[in-house]
């Protein structure tokens, strides 16, 4: 009985006093501009969360400093999802409730993203994604942004412009993550693919698998010119490093991971890999170095776009801001970011289509002697498709 | 041919890999008398203990090992005291949550400790590749699958060795078989239950640097998938037996890589988890011949 | 104190009961806040969920590890009836809850010939082999991309988007499995669970069809499971397969415990502590799995039984109870 009682009691303080610890609503003054983060703070993309975390609070800082905008200052509270649809979606009820949040930043996976639409549409509030580039996302709701670039760009820039002009490859084989995001980047890369006459084997692996030999055994008795990846952060090394270990020589492709220093950190062979990126962070520009520098200062990595993506979506709504006559609300603050004339970000140059997100341009990069190099700058893919 | 070959080959290291895991479990399983979730877990912290000695201490193999066992000795112990010897004599389903719950903390640990990324463990082992012809077809096997293999067979060997000639073997052999009456026969029960519980673990810790090596690559989470691998192979094997788990899980390793021949690689765990259904209807004591699980 | 209150509750039952309802049924409209409804609403499905496990591990004895499988038919069979055929919302309860049952009715024809952990892997078994197949059956479950824009149930205009209206469905769910439960509990058939739990061998030498009656024990635990799945997946909007792994079984599994197994006011009470100190502690971001984590080993050492079980029941545990019972001499039955 005793037992019980002390069970009980202790379950219940612990539970009061956690409460107690998150309760408490600040109410904050005139001039302040509320902002929303949903960013997968733990779980399996907790370095992209914590990036997010960095870039958001950096731009907020600089922007504060510099005297706010308009006479507006801002603030952002940011909210852990793990990036799992149905967290994202009670994290952003949550801030919509808030009527001082203007406006949502995040979250990272296109999933999560896409998660929110029925609640962005009924509390007209808008979302902008630094990392959501499925191509059906920004269409999903008018309340919707996102600033990665679209897939049907890029995936099809894969299949047109490296592999079949840069590489002159013919026989492709594709690993692919299993996920939202994973089956996207394919469906835009083999209609591509099939236009260029591109011969294309598919595999595709479960979220956290960890052992590809047999994925590998298999592609090899295919016998193709170029192996092809795609997914983002370790999987993609973790692949690279077990076909070499299965002593497979094949020039190495990966869509998704961008000029990540994390991914290049971990490859046996570096030297062998390409990939698309829209982004660069080029020794040459004084101003990106400093960021990049910045960057690895803080988080104690290097940078990859995602960060970046971060920090050019607080400049995006500062930017918005101070096109707004008269009072900030969510919808006026919609209306502003949809009508935005082009903007040079960190990430280069950015201006919303019609759907809320943009098209950008993509250069071929790769490694030479441990570091990241553009092998072919923007002009290569010009032309179009 | 050739492919179907090569994939056998894979099929038959991964198999081993799990029949070493297999073994652990069912020592576990057989001396202590419970089911654990916690094994996933130490097969991780086995993993992480040869990646630390490999980044600290160069690449040398066998004090990777003896690490391994020894960080996975020293978890098996805590989780004995805090999951089983308490609960002896208690319903299973409270021990078995024990163990859930020490499985979370220790992975949810791990993740704060050890850090969220994935590691790479590489060039521990040459990227040696023998190209064999066997009737015309060509074999490729690396050099890490044929010490794997050979690390599995010498440590299956070891153990049956000790279980058969040594003292505490017997003792051991005893205790998995009737413990009230080892404890007549003047056994220690709870000390030699502790010393095969933490046996078993230490195996599981030495499968997992084999995961590490094979995989290139250790991560906090590693454990979860594992541990039903390892789970399914020694019900396979009837639990506690300890050459018919070892046969489990080759048969799961086997029967995962050859079904990606049909199919994608994502209906892997179907493979194994159906296969598992199947002869446990079939044959509710696994691949023994005689009734011999009491759990 | 304990014997006090139990005393109190027994004689004014009804008046309390009556009580506690109509303070739930005002809850959306006192609380303004709507992240609560919603943290509120999360506690009643759970609290379903949990009580329908805890029908098959409270009531007959088996170890059901593989609740998430269950819950996963009810909630894809649900959605994709929902957004491709346009079927309303309420008589999909039914058919998730009978898609569910069946898929039960075919895991516990091992449950014949298997017992104790046997069981356990099979369910665990079953339950992975359906969470792999919602992945990758592509034409109906969406595969890797999961089911999204579910669409809600009518309910004469409301706009069931809102927790504040979506509350309503889990608390007549909740209540409603409660009242079932407890009739079927009093029923001959709850007795014979509970005599299988007891002593199956004596149960089955007393007439008792065994096979029967665990076979229709599991039916009965997966309906419910797939009766609160089918209203999951509208209230989430978004489906897919990482939302029913085996963790998200473990998880129900320790609400049943810490609550108290074989009780019906346990699971409730396991799925309040837990959906609040998840949430509640979510500031301390990985942290707060580790204090979960601790909370479910303190809880097996303290009260093995969880919060609301009874000392004296066999899911106490043999050894502690002993001890209990010497303590105190026999005061404590």
């Amino acid at each position: 009985m005793k037992k019980r009682v002390l069970a009980l009691t202790l379950t219940f303080v612990m539970a009061v006093s956690a409460l107690a610890g998150c309760g408490g609503d600040k109410k904050s003054e005139g001039g302040v501009i509320k902002l929303g983060g949903l960013a997968p703070l733990t779980g399996q993309y907790s370095e992209y969360g914590e990036g997010f975390d960095i870039g958001f609070n950096k731009a907020i800082d600089e922007i504060n400093e510099a005297g706010g905008v308009n006479g507006y200052t801002f603030e952002i509270e940011i909210k852990d999802t793990q990036s799992e649809p149905v967290t994202t979606s009670t994290m952003a009820t949550a801030f919509a409730e808030d009527e001082e949040v203007m406006a949502l930043l995040g979250d990272f996976s296109s999933g999560a993203c896409k998660a929110t639409a029925q609640i962005c549409d009924s509390y007209g509030i808008l979302q902008l994604s630094p990392t959501a580039s499925a191509s059906d996302y920004a269409a999903m709701s008018k309340y919707f942004f996102g600033i990665m670039g679209r897939q049907d760009v890029e995936a099809p820039f894969l299949a047109k412009y490296v592999l079949k002009e840069y590489l002159k490859a013919q026989k492709i084989a594709v690993i692919r993550v299993d996920s939202d995001w994973g089956k996207s980047c394919y469906d835009n890369f083999i209609i591509q693919a099939e236009k260029e006459g591109l011969d294309v084997t598919v595999e595709t692996y479960a979220t956290g698998e960890k052992d590809f030999s047999s994925l590998i055994t298999k592609m090899q008795a295919e016998n193709p010119d170029v192996l092809v990846v795609m997914d983002q952060g370790d999987p993609v090394a973790d692949i690279f490093n077990q076909a070499d270990a299965a002593g497979w020589k094949i020039q190495h492709v990966a869509l998704g991971p961008g000029t990540s220093e994390q991914v290049a950190g971990r490859l046996n062979d570096k030297d062998n890999l390409i990939v698309t990126s829209p982004f660069f962070f080029d020794p040459d520009d004084a101003e990106l170095t400093a960021w990049a520098e910045w960057f690895q200062e803080a988080a104690d990595f290097a940078p990859t776009i995602h960060p970046a993506c971060a920090y050019d979506c607080v400049y995006l709504i500062a930017e918005a801001v101070k096109n707004i006559e008269g009072e900030v609300t969510r919808d006026s603050l919609r209306d502003a970011l949809a009508e935005l004339p082009e903007y040079k970000g960190v990430t280069g140059s950015i201006k919303f289509e019609a759907d809320g997100d943009i098209k950008r341009n993509y250069m071929i990069c790769g490694i030479e002697g441990g570091e990241w190099k553009v092998l072919e700058g923007f002009e290569y893919g010009a032309a179009g498709f | 041919m050739e492919y179907i070959l090569n994939q056998l080959i894979n099929g038959i290291c991964q198999g081993s890999i799990y029949a070493l895991m297999a073994i652990g479990y069912s020592v576990i399983v057989g001396v202590v008398g419970m089911v654990t979730f916690t094994y996933g877990e130490i097969m991780m912290i086995g993993a992480f203990s040869s990646y630390y000695i490999f980044t600290g201490l160069g690449n040398n193999l066998p004090l990777a090992i003896v690490g391994a066992f020894a960080g996975s000795f020293i978890i098996g112990s805590i989780v004995y005291k805090l999951c089983y010897e308490r609960f002896f004599n208690a319903p299973r389903h409270i021990s078995l949550l024990c163990t859930i719950g020490i499985s979370m903390l220790i992975k949810n640990l791990a993740q704060i400790v050890f850090g969220p990324d994935t590691k790479p463990v590489l060039n521990v082992i040459d990227n040696t590749t023998f190209t064999i012809n066997v009737f015309g077809a060509d074999l490729n096997i690396r050099l890490l699958q044929i010490i794997v293999i050979i690390l599995v067979i010498v440590f299956a060997v070891a153990l049956t060795l000790f279980f058969n000639k040594t003292k505490w073997g017997v003792m051991l052999r005893a205790v998995s078989q009737n413990k009230d009456a080892s404890y007549l026969m003047g056994i220690n029960v709870k000390r030699t239950a502790l010393l095969g519980n933490c046996i078993g673990c230490g195996f599981g810790g030495i499968a997992g640097i084999l995961l590490a090596l094979y995989y290139g690559s250790v991560s906090a989470t590693m454990g979860a998938s594992y541990s039903t691998k390892a789970f399914a192979a020694s019900v396979l094997g009837g639990l506690v037996d300890i050459r018919f788990s070892a046969l489990g899980g080759l048969c799961i390793g086997i029967i995962e890589n050859m079904g990606i021949i049909f199919t994608s690689a994502t209906f892997r765990d179907v493979f194994a988890f159906a296969f598992l259904i199947l002869i446990l209807i079939i044959r509710p004591q696994g691949f023994v011949s005689k009734k011999g699980a009491r759990v | 104190m304990m014997q006090q209150a139990k005393a109190f509750y027994e004689k004014y039952k009804v008046i309390i009961l009556i009580v506690l309802v109509a303070v739930l049924a005002v809850l959306p409209f006192v609380i303004k806040k709507t992240l609560y409804i919603r943290y509120l609403c999360n506690i009643m499905m759970y609290a379903t969920l949990a009580g329908s496990l805890n029908a098959i591990n409270g009531y007959s004895g088996q170890f059901c590890l593989g609740q998430a499988g269950f819950f996963a038919i009810g909630a894809y069979t649900g959605a994709a009836l929902a957004k491709n055929f346009g079927i309303s919302f309420w008589p999909l309860l039914i058919v998730g809850g009978i898609m569910a049952m069946l898929v039960g009715f075919v895991v516990s024809l091992p449950t014949l010939r298997l017992s104790g952990i046997y069981l356990s892997i099979v369910t665990l078994g079953a339950s992975e082999i359906i969470r792999i197949i919602a992945q990758t059956w592509e034409p109906v479950t969406g595969g890797s991309m999961g089911i999204k824009q579910i669409p809600y149930p009518e309910f004469f205009g409301l706009d069931m988007f809102k927790p504040q209206y979506y509350y309503y469905i889990f608390l007549f769910l909740l209540i409603l499995f409660l009242f079932v439960t407890n009739r079927v509990l009093k029923s001959r058939v709850g007795r014979a669970w509970m005599s299988i739990r007891e002593d199956e061998i004596a149960s089955k030498s007393l007439g008792v069809e065994t096979s029967r009656y665990k076979s229709t024990n599991f039916m009965y635990g997966a309906f419910w499971a797939g009766v609160i799945g089918v209203a999951y997946a509208p209230f989430v909007n978004y489906i897919e397969a990482s939302q029913f792994t085996t963790d998200t079984g473990f998880n129900v599994l320790a609400m049943v415990v810490l609550g108290g197994q074989g009780t019906l006011a346990g699971p409730i009470l396991g799925s309040v502590v837990v959906t609040v100190l998840t949430e509640a502690l979510r500031f301390l971001e990985s942290w707060r799995y580790v204090i979960y984590a601790l909370l479910i080993i303190f809880m097996m050492w303290v009260r093995p039984q969880g919060l609301m079980g009874a000392s004296n029941s066999m899911l106490a545990g043999g050894k502690i109870k002993v001890k209990e019972e010497k303590k105190k001499g026999g005061e404590a039955k």
